[in-house]
């Protein structure tokens, strides 16, 4: 960023670390070799699986995804269940 | 004992060819007795960039074929007595070779030389397969961008898969400018990303493109600092130890003076 920018309040992100941030981010998918037909699969079964023992907001709402962590990377799920009382 | 060394990348474009024929003559300047082989079949470029392209008569594929021995198809380099081209057809198609094609190729050019640089084509396909088919080590080209980098990790995926080791890294067409404004990559990033270890840097050089134009590499012109930064790897790749130098942008006021000053190094 030069003098300039910063006289003139030109804050923005340098280009260097979002190029990098998004090369982490694609490799995760890259690297853990999941296509999104697998991911979607999965994701049908953990629905199954967990509308078992509860009952599931929207099986649509739930998601499935691939996060980059600092010593492995982690599968999500996030799994909206209805409040009822009974 | 013969090296055989693949130059790679996934990413086309990113200075694979321009790589092998500067390594190629840095090593033969540096004394090594050096074959680059062109398995980039059907779109023959590193004759060209080699300033080889008319003196060929035959090519990789008159060899596997059959159609003349390996000793006539190599181009022998005037210009550096220890230096040869083996060309790429050019009106062939990369399935008119196979990996096994290629193996016993390699063990032919093993007997006659120390190092042998096979320019691979872009892609993960059957031409890549058949470039690293007879390979002792990769090298992988990439420049510091985001899908140039994301397609050098597939690439060491594979080259480990096919147990070629682990691959080495060059970084071309790094912009010492950019880098300092934060508007491309460092060495750092990149070699933190794909984990396999740097053996050089590689500036964007005009003189790349003015030394190709007239049929000549980087490393035969004394003023190109990518000729020396390929002069380096070339070193490195036979064993010595060299520091990986800083680059720096002759662009800044201080470099305008040194250079003027005749300081540029
Ligand atoms: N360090 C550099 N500085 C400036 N220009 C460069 C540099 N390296 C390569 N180039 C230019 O980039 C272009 C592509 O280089 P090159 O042909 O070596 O790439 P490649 O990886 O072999 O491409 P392909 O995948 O098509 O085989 C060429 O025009 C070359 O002159
Ligand atoms: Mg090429």
């Amino acid at each position: 960023m030069s003098f300039l920018d910063t006289l003139l309040g030109r804050t923005r992100t340098n280009s260097s670390s979002v190029a990098k941030e998004r090369l982490l981010t694609v490799l995760v998918h890259d690297r853990v070799k999941l296509t999104p037909d697998m991911m979607e699969a999965m994701r049908a079964e953990i629905v199954a699986v967990i509308s078992k023992y509860v009952d599931i907001e929207d099986a649509d709402a739930i998601e499935v995804s691939l996060l980059r962590g600092d010593t492995a990377d982690h599968l999500k799920a996030d799994i909206p269940v209805r409040r009822q009382r009974t | 004992m013969a090296r055989i060394v693949t130059i790679t990348s996934g990413k086309g474009g990113v200075g694979k060819t321009t790589t092998t024929a500067n390594l190629g003559t840095a090593l033969a300047i540096h004394g090594q007795r050096v074959a680059v082989v062109d398995a980039d079949i059907g779109l023959r470029n590193l004759d060209v960039v080699m300033g080889l392209e008319n003196r060929i008569v035959y090519d990789l594929v008159d060899v596997v074929e059959g159609r003349c021995r390996l000793r006539q198809a190599l181009i022998k380099d005037k210009r550096f007595p220890e230096l040869f081209l083996l060309p790429a057809a050019q009106t062939r198609d990369k399935d008119s070779v196979t990996p096994d094609d290629m193996v016993a190729l390699c063990t032919e050019l093993r007997r006659e030389f120390d190092f042998v640089l096979i320019d691979s084509p872009a892609g993960i396909e059957a031409g890549f397969r058949n470039a690293i088919a007879g390979a002792d080590e990769v090298v992988i080209v990439t420049t510091p961008e985001v899908s140039a980098v994301r397609d050098a990790d597939r690439i060491v995926g594979l080259v480990e898969a096919n147990e070629k080791g682990h691959p080495k890294l060059i970084l071309n067409r790094i912009r010492p400018d950019m880098v300092k404004r934060g508007d491309m990559m460092t060495n750092e990033d990149v070699v933190e990303i794909l984990a396999i270890d740097l053996i050089g840097v590689v500036p964007d050089d005009q003189s790349i493109i003015t030394t190709t134009n007239r049929g000549e590499v980087a490393v035969m012109d004394r003023n190109s600092q990518a000729g020396r930064a390929f002069s380096n790897i070339a070193r490195r790749l036979m064993g010595e130890d060299v520091p990986l130098q800083v680059l720096t942008s002759n662009t800044g006021l201080l470099n305008r003076m040194f250079g003027a000053l005749g300081l540029r190094r």
